[in-house]
């Protein structure tokens, strides 16, 4: 360990010295532990170890002294000191320690001592899971065990991360070099993924574990899992809500039939703090969801965007674990391929430094961790960048120190400067948060890691430079690639600089400058100087062309010579000095006025401001009611507070409203059509990462509605077509799927806002070509069922299953009922069922509590599930799709299902070869609820237009025609109540049109959705002239920002869903 | 078909009338779907407004033909119905030129799931000599439903590799591909690479600059080079692909006898770029950019080159978030504005089957800007052009093929698109197919219940 001798100041100590010493120590070090592995220097543990040698006993204590300390409450001490014995601090105090026990005296004058830094989400020493390659096979077993360890391969909770912990210290350094003393390591793999210990960052695996398996982590994310199920974020969450009931289950026997060491280890872990890794906003309230239903409130990894939508983050009670991955600019200089770059990537580029002061502003509690930076140099900058933008020193060393430490119930070991802590801490040569600043090193317990040498110094400038007799002036600049310099005959005019300037060579080693000037007509001075006080003089010696040594001098001039912006660094780095402050201001991706608004959602066309609920007067239009009043010309509607007040004509305001007439905003709609708002029994947009989980041939635990994705642009373009709710459904690649998201296209609110909150639950089911895989090439041969009569046994395998869960449940509802009180708060009584969420959904619909609608084509198997549902004693809500209903339609109306189809499709499967565009017509007649939908983000944009072809093709009324995208799928929805038509009472969900609805020249103009205006031809071209003045805004930004490693401009490109989408999107 | 005594009158309303008169007539003309006969008796259609096709229009018109050659075109009151064997009555009604679709895989595929019914992409990357022709299956069940919606004609074109092969020009009511055929061999198709591909990361997909994209815009400029050389020189050795290459270096306009057009399949604005810039380097006379989803950011470098345009559907989603929710609905609109020749078609999901929807990506190009004739031009006599068949198709004129339809309603609205008769060149055209047959079967079916039911 270096100490700097007694009494002698700081400054005046040769800086190279520091770096020299200390790597002769670590040296000594890497010899000891090389002759005898048991001394370990700050050990205690070693004690248990046979000794070869003799023992280093470590008696001594170490006093660090003379320092600003900054405490836990945000308080400087300065002149004060820690004491360390043997890696944990002994006592904190000010003034000069004294004892009679040995003491090493380490001067930190003028130095500042900080906690170190705590990170909770690492993997540090510990192995990540390794994907196989994949063999094109679908995998539906656990493969990688036949241990006595749970189903699948996703879940670890057995994992014991304090025995399977080994330090790196490749990893490890670059976390000293940010500040970091301990992290909280897990290991990065599968939805539920063990312990998680906490490890100072030291060498030895026996010191530096701290709190073996303080905390556990999950996630949404699969991970190296060669297992097919979950392939979905659906599945992730439904096989992480599964698991909690299982555990559950599973605690109440004492000796198991079935022994599952997965499941003992999720119980025996359940204490534990735990730690969620989630990522985007909405995946951190998808989490919390989860935690609100297993009563576990999580911390969460994420919300680097948390900006966007603070007060749903802050109502979730979790603390937030926050990146500073601030992306850097983006090379937007091809106006072609800046097109590629959203809106939202550009504002968040500005926005990302600000994100965690605004964090803490919202009173989130935040830890930041450095997860998404792989340099600890980039992580320093990036916490600078953000106190220069507002986050505060104090909260930004809390996140870092009190706040993580007290997550994994570690106040007592690391995160402060106290007695009894593990002496992790921080010395730097000034305030740490402030730019310039050098973080010298790191202890980690007691154990010094150098991080800088000394601060690299700052030679830009012009300098007068007499050498060899001659009086030349010296220019040099500092730029990406290292200082760069060139020289002239000092007196030389300015505009003849550039003719008689010679280029010289400079490389800067810490204060050592050495200096090749090229002299065309003599050859090359080869100079060595040191940069003193300051860069104010640099002197040394050198080499003439000659080969005969010289004596040289440069005086600092002045600065006047500014590097060029673009060649400037475009993160702040450690090494630049005081004299970089200007640059300060350039390099911040902050203008002065600020990032840009926040709009919800935070794409393009979001709002600043969601539209108010209007009192609306509609006057003079043809209003399409879909309702008992028909068509109605010169039509009059009233809404008020989200719904319709009044229809008809010539309305007065005070009969309608009475004594309580609100304002009408008066709208003259005369030559407009207005219709209910259009709905759509079926679509997949705005759901998130798959919306089929066709691993299983039924998934019916998970649900769309756990991911319904609120940022999807497509829910804009649906308003901009009339479309004002929807059923989000799971896709058709198994028999029985999943569970439905039904919301309405509220742009702007989060998914809970979205969703409509009191609709019946749906179900999809699916028959034919794709639950048998059909289609998907010729390894997909395996899953049960490959033939419509497979199909069939599915139904009844699991309707059967579903009944006798229900039936055990039952009982033991009577077994319950049956037992004595007394006896029942002891803990006896009955042993609870195994809740499976499957069955439990299944025998929903059994129970008619839950509705099922089936995508389906051919006739025999419409007819085959009326089948099955009629002996188990149900009613199949809707059959969608359902080309060849005309075939049964009037089964279908007897049965009494409904049918939502497409107007026109064919040809796409062999299936659908029958397939009629009268389909539509001939099942209406025959008395069966008939709707079209869109299965496609495209069509869904003129529905309207599809309603038409029911009109063309088969001659279905016109108003008839336009209730198969209103009325008609409100009923199959079973929001008839409420939407579908224009009547008094129902939800204002509302579309105004140009022309006639059905006719492909009608173009929306409004749509509102619970009264709120939320698409408008005219406010549609004002928020595109709002893109499009942000997007140049960012651009010039981004174009004007330093750095020369800016990204290439690269598109996020959604996934376009539909039916057959069968994708992986949980790794 | 007895259904027709059956209609539920009540429920169909008017339109339907309509529908049974054209249903009838079709069925007496020929059941069966059987190609029309040669035209044997001169047919003047009456009244009605007359849609030329190319941007004119003329109220209460006639259209006379005579062996399957338009030899009138003017207004009723111009012209003496007695020198006509057969008038049909368009009266309140429309008339169009046969609408055509460019740039189609109808009659190459016939159910997109099923491998043994694709026939639209060889294997191969340069494979010019690839012909669609012969494999256009003039009985594909899709065909006729196509033509019930005013879509008599199209170019068949092969798909996949760089160069996906020689489309041909059919009409969509033939016996075999020699009946069907209006060009032969009319075009080349390049599928211009991109040059950006996706690149997953994080799972999710991003787009990238290609890397190989250098070396393929080499192979192809090469392959150029070589075909050209080929045509000038004389070569000892035959190769089919050089001699399918041929045509692309004669000289003359788009309907210039033996040429051929280089049809270059694009869609951004970096890849159009770029096919000007091989338009120009390689010389080429006739290059037609199809696709063109930035057409619009590039209209003045079109125009300039003599590129002209095959519109992507209007029917899409906009390419990126940003963009105008409208833009793929007013892309003709600046087309036009802008003078860049174009036409619609109608590539994208399920091709074939939604040929029948041609007309309404039309009718929406007008609900967003477009005049009226200038979106029945984009269908019709611009199409002619593009594809060099002018000289006999695409219009109502004087000389040109009796390629037309009756429309009880507006064709390209698809509330009013009613289909009453239609002629390819001359011959009478059968408004049934296999769609229509189903209909009435189970109509008839469900009618009779009702029927035993009432009583």
């Amino acid at each position: 360990m270096h100490m700097h001798e007694e009494g002698k100041p700081l400054a005046n100590i040769l800086p190279a010295m520091i770096p020299a010493r200390s790597t002769a120590m670590s040296r000594l070090l890497f010899a000891l532990c090389f002759f005898s592995s048991t001394v370990v220097l700050s050990a205690q543990s070693g004690s248990t170890f046979p000794v070869n040698g003799t023992p280093d006993v470590r008696s001594e204590l170490h006093v660090f002294e003379g320092a600003s300390l900054h405490l836990a409450d945000g308080t400087v001490v300065s002149g004060g000191h820690v004491v360390v014995r043997r890696g944990r601090i002994e006592a904190v105090g000010t003034g000069v320690y004294n004892s009679e026990e040995p003491l090493v005296r380490h001067d930190l004058s003028g130095r500042h001592v900080y906690p170190a830094f705590v990170d909770v989400h690492s993997g540090w020493g510990l192995k990540r899971g390794e994907r196989s390659r994949w063999d094109g096979q679908p995998h539906y077993e656990r493969e990688d065990t036949k241990a006595a360890l749970g189903w699948n391969s996703a879940l670890h909770p057995e994992f014991n991360s304090a025995e399977s912990f080994v330090p790196s210290e490749k990893e490890a350094n670059e976390y000293r070099s940010a500040g970091f003393g301990a992290v909280l390591t897990h290991r990065q793999d599968g939805i539920v993924r063990g312990s998680a210990t906490l490890v100072a960052l030291s060498k030895d695996a026996h010191d530096a574990v701290l709190i073996p398996n303080s905390a556990s982590w999950h996630s949404f994310s699969k991970g190296s899992s060669p297992q097919a199920y979950p392939s979905s974020l659906m599945g992730s969450i439904a096989l992480l809500r599964q698991t909690f009931c299982d555990a559950e289950w599973y605690g109440q026997f004492e000796a198991p039939e079935e022994r599952n060491l997965s499941l003992e280890a999720f119980n025996d872990g359940l204490n534990r703090p735990h730690f969620f890794e989630a990522g985007s906003w909405l995946d951190v309230l998808r989490a919390d969801l989860i935690g609100d239903e297993f009563g576990m409130q999580y911390a969460f990894l994420g919300g680097g965007e948390a900006y966007r939508r603070l007060e749903e983050l802050a109502a979730t009670g979790g603390a937030l674990i926050v990146p500073l991955d601030f992306p850097t600019a983006i090379d937007v200089s091809d106006p072609y391929l800046a097109r590629l770059v959203s809106l939202s990537e550009m504002k968040h580029w500005e926005w990302a430094p600000h994100n965690p002061a605004k964090v803490v502003e919202a009173g989130i509690p935040m830890a930041l961790t450095m997860e998404g930076v792989s340099k600890g140099k980039t992580f320093l900058a990036n916490l600078r960048k953000a106190v220069a933008v507002g986050l505060s020193p104090t909260d930004a060393l809390a996140a870092l120190t009190t706040v993580p430490a007290s997550m994994v119930g570690a106040e007592d070991r690391v995160g402060r400067l106290a007695s009894g802590l593990e002496a992790n801490f921080i010395v730097s040569d000034g305030p740490l948060f402030e730019k310039g600043t050098a973080l010298m090193a790191t202890y980690v317990q007691g154990v010094r890691y150098d991080v800088e040498s000394e601060p690299e110094a700052d030679v830009a400038g012009r300098y007068s430079l007499n050498l060899d007799g001659r009086d030349l002036v010296l220019a040099m600049e500092t730029g990406d690639k290292g200082p760069s310099a060139t020289w002239w005959p000092a007196g030389t005019a300015e505009e003849e600089i550039d003719s008689l300037s010679g280029k010289a060579k400079v490389s800067l080693d810490g204060r050592d400058l050495v200096l090749r000037l090229l002299d065309d007509e003599v050859g090359a001075y080869r100079l060595v100087g040191n940069v003193y006080e300051g860069s104010r003089i640099i002197e040394g010696r050198g080499e003439r062309p000659d080969g005969t040594w010289i004596e040289w001098a440069a005086l600092r001039q002045g600065d006047t010579l500014v590097p060029p912006k673009k060649e400037a660094e475009a993160t702040v780095t450690p090494e630049e000095n005081a004299g970089g402050t200007d640059e300060a201001i350039e390099e911040d991706p902050v203008g002065p006025t600020g990032p840009g608004p926040i709009t919800y959602p935070f794409t393009a066309y979001g709002r600043t401001q969601s539209p108010e609920q209007g009192s609306w007067h509609f006057v003079g239009a043809t209003v399409w009611t879909c309702g008992p009043e028909g068509k109605i010309e010169n039509g009059e509607v009233m809404v008020h507070k989200g719904r319709i007040a009044a229809v008809g004509q010539a309305l007065n305001p005070e009969v309608v409203f009475g004594k309580n007439t609100p304002d009408l905003v008066r709208i003259d709609a005369k030559g407009k059509h207005i219709t209910p708002g259009i709905l759509d029994e079926h679509t997949h947009i705005a759901a998130s990462r798959g919306i089929n989980e066709g691993t299983q041939a039924s998934s019916a635990e998970v649900s769309i509605g756990t991911v319904v994705n609120s940022e999807d642009v497509n829910v804009y373009r649906h308003l901009a077509g009339g479309v004002t709710a929807g059923q989000i459904l799971h896709g058709s690649a198994n028999p029985i799927g999943g569970q439905s998201g039904i919301i309405k296209f509220r742009w702007g609110q989060t998914p809970q806002g979205m969703l409509i909150a009191d609709a019946d639950p749906f179900i999809k089911f699916a028959l034919g070509e794709n639950v048998k895989q059909s289609n998907w090439g010729d390894n997909q041969t395996v899953r049960f069922p490959q033939t419509r009569m497979g199909v069939e046994q599915v139904y009844y395998d699991h309707f059967h299953r579903a009944r006798e869960y229900g039936e055990a449940w039952e009982r033991y509802e009577a077994k319950r009922k049956a037992t004595p009180r007394r006896l029942l708060r002891k803990g006896g009584g009955p042993i609870l069922p195994r809740r499976d969420l499957e069955l439990e959904t299944l025998l929903q619909i059994l129970e008619s509590e839950r509705f099922v609608t089936c995508h389906s084509y051919r006739q025999d198997e419409i007819n085959m599930l009326m089948h099955v549902a009629d002996s188990m004693g149900f009613t199949l809500n809707t059959f969608t799709h359902i080309l060849e209903g005309y075939k049964v339609a009037d089964k279908m109306a007897e049965h009494g299902a409904g049918g939502s189809s497409f107007s026109d499709w064919w040809a796409y499967k062999f299936e659908v070869k029958d397939a009629i565009p009268y389909n539509g017509a001939l099942l209406w007649e025959n008395g069966v609820v008939t709707a079209f939908n869109s299965d496609d983000r495209e069509m869904a944009r003129r529905l309207n237009q599809e309603a038409a072809k029911a009109f063309k093709y088969g001659g279905v009324p016109e108003e008839e025609a336009l209730k198969f995208v209103t009325l008609n799928p409100a009923i199959l929805l079973h929001l008839d109540d409420r939407m579908g038509s224009i009547e008094v009472g129902k939800d204002a969900d509302m579309v105004m049109w140009s022309d006639h609805p059905l006719s492909v020249y009608a173009q929306c103009e409004q749509t509102y959705v619970d009264g709120r205006r939320l698409f408008d031809l005219e406010e549609d071209l004002v928020l595109r002239e709002a893109m499009r003045t942000e997007r140049a805004r960012l651009i010039q930004r981004m174009l004007d920002a330093p750095g020369a490693d800016k990204r290439k401009p690269m598109e996020r490109i959604p996934p376009h869903y539909h039916c057959d989408t069968m994708t992986e999107e949980n790794r | 078909m007895i259904c027709l005594a059956h209609l539920n009158f009540e429920a169909m309303k008017v339109p339907f009338l309509f529908a049974l008169v054209s249903i009838t007539t079709a069925m007496m003309a020929q059941p069966n779907l059987t190609p029309g006969a040669p035209q044997s008796e001169r047919i003047l259609v009456l009244g009605g407004t007359a849609h030329l096709g190319t941007g004119e229009a003329i109220e209460n018109a006639a259209i006379g033909f005579e062996d399957g050659i338009i030899d009138f075109v003017g207004a009723a009151r111009d012209v003496d119905p007695k020198r006509y064997a057969r008038v049909v009555s368009a009266e309140g009604m429309h008339i169009y030129p046969g609408f055509i679709a460019p740039n189609s895989t109808l009659g190459l595929m016939e159910v997109a799931a099923v491998r043994a019914s694709r026939d639209y992409q060889e294997v191969g990357t340069f494979k010019p000599n690839v012909r669609s022709l012969i494999a256009y299956n003039t009985a594909s069940d899709i065909t006729p439903t196509v033509r019930t919606n005013g879509v008599l004609m199209g170019q068949i074109t092969p798909r996949g590799g760089v160069i996906g092969g020689s489309s041909s020009i059919v009409q969509f009511d033939a016996w075999n591909w020699e009946d069907a055929v209006i060009r032969a061999d009319d075009g080349i198709h390049l599928y211009w690479p991109s040059t950006h591909h996706k690149h997953f990361e994080d799972g999710r997909a991003q787009l990238r600059k290609r890397k190989t994209y250098d070396q393929k815009l080499h192979e192809i400029r090469d392959f150029f080079e070589r075909a050209r050389a080929y045509a000038d020189g004389k070569p000892a050795q035959r190769d089919l692909r050089m001699e399918a290459m041929r045509g692309l270096f004669k000289d003359g306009d788009r309907s210039a006898p033996g040429a051929t057009t280089l049809f270059v399949h694009a869609g951004d604005a970096k890849q159009i770029a770029e096919v000007i810039r091989f338009k120009r380097s390689e010389d080429l006379e006739r290059v037609v950019l199809v696709g063109g989803a930035d057409s619009w950011m590039m209209a003045d470098p079109l125009r300039e080159n003599g590129i002209a345009v095959m519109l992507q559907r209007t029917h899409t989603v906009p390419r990126y978030a940003e963009d105008d929710i409208d833009l793929p609905y007013k892309l003709p609109k600046l087309l036009e504005d802008e003078g860049v020749e174009y036409c619609l078609q109608g590539e994208g999901r399920m091709p074939e089957m939604n040929t029948r929807n041609l007309p309404f990506y039309a009718g929406t190009a007008v609900a967003y800007g477009l005049e009226y004739e200038q979106a029945v031009r984009a269908l019709t006599h611009s199409t002619a052009k593009i594809l060099g068949i002018d000289n006999t198709c695409g219009s109502l004129a004087p000389g040109k093929d009796a390629t037309l339809f009756i429309s009880a309603g507006d064709a390209l609205d698809m509330m009013t698109n009613d289909v009453r008769q239609a002629w390819v060149q001359g011959r009478d055209v059968v408004l049934d197919n296999k769609q229509i047959q189903l209909y009435e079967k189970y109509k008839a079916k469900y009618d009779a219940q009702r029927d035993a039911g009432n009583r």
